[in-house]
């Protein structure tokens, strides 16, 4: 089917694919359906569009792109939500937060999308496990993890350059 | 907001389905069991709104333009390939 976003225009959208957020993105409960939309095959940043708002879309990533030993605990009642029966079934997504100035790319590995990719439904779980914050910097010189090194020069992203 | 005073032991209902429960105080802090049924979420208050703030600013993705972001997102990539690599 045919879908129209604010962001991509008109996209095709596999009805098969469609994700049920059974627990809904903490702050948009109201937004049931998404779809996983990827721009580009060879980026891992994906983007996880609303089809109840067509303005609404997340930014998201493969958790462990960001953090190889990213281990979060699922727990039995989010597993029984999701109707989850064995590891295969589950995608983890995190949310992604680009912010301009200064510019910044987090990831938010305290409260990943756990997707029952089978059963096409997710929740938003928030992580009892303290160590995985909030804003997970893959930035040069912000937060206080230790960030790729990289040239944050190219990535800059200032009022005068848009 | 509704006040209640409740010994310990006892409880409150919420709805049909959500039962709160008052275990133990020990010293300033209050232990509590809470009944829900799965698909109703419960937080500690500070931690939801902490994630509900972090998924409003991250829908904005503010400044960037839709021709930019592609690019900015193409850096990215890349910088974190580089790392993948040292691994």
């Amino acid at each position: 089917m045919n879908v129209v976003t604010a962001r991509f225009g008109e996209i095709n959208v596999d009805e098969s694919k469609v994700i049920n957020m059974r627990g809904g993105i903490i702050g948009f409960e109201h937004l049931k359906k998404y779809i996983l939309h990827i721009q580009d095959e060879k980026n891992p940043f994906w983007w996880f569009q609303s089809l109840d708002d067509d303005k609404v879309a997340f930014v998201v990533i493969n958790p462990f792109v960001a953090k190889a030993d990213y281990e979060p605990v699922i727990d039995d009642n989010d597993s029984k939500f999701l109707e989850i029966e064995n590891a295969e079934q589950v995608v983890l997504l995190t949310i992604v937060t680009i912010l301009k100035n200064p510019f910044s790319v987090s990831v938010n590995l305290r409260a990943p999308i756990v997707i029952n990719a089978e059963k096409r439904i997710a929740k938003q779980i928030i992580l009892e496990d303290q160590t995985y914050p909030v804003k997970y910097y893959l930035t040069v010189g912000s937060g206080d993890n230790a960030a790729a090194t990289g040239d944050s020069e190219r990535n800059k992203c200032d009022a005068a350059s848009l | 907001m509704l006040i209640l005073t409740r010994k310990l032991g006892e409880s409150i209902t919420i709805g049909d389905d959500i039962k709160i429960i008052f275990l133990e105080t020990k010293g300033k802090q209050v232990k509590l069991g809470i009944e829900a049924p799965a698909h109703i979420a419960v937080h500690r208050e500070e931690i939801y709104q902490l994630i509900r703030e972090q998924n409003i600013q991250a829908v904005k993705v503010d400044c960037i333009e839709k021709e930019t972001l592609p690019d900015i997102l193409a850096g990215l990539r890349n910088l974190l390939l580089k790392d993948q690599r040292k691994l």
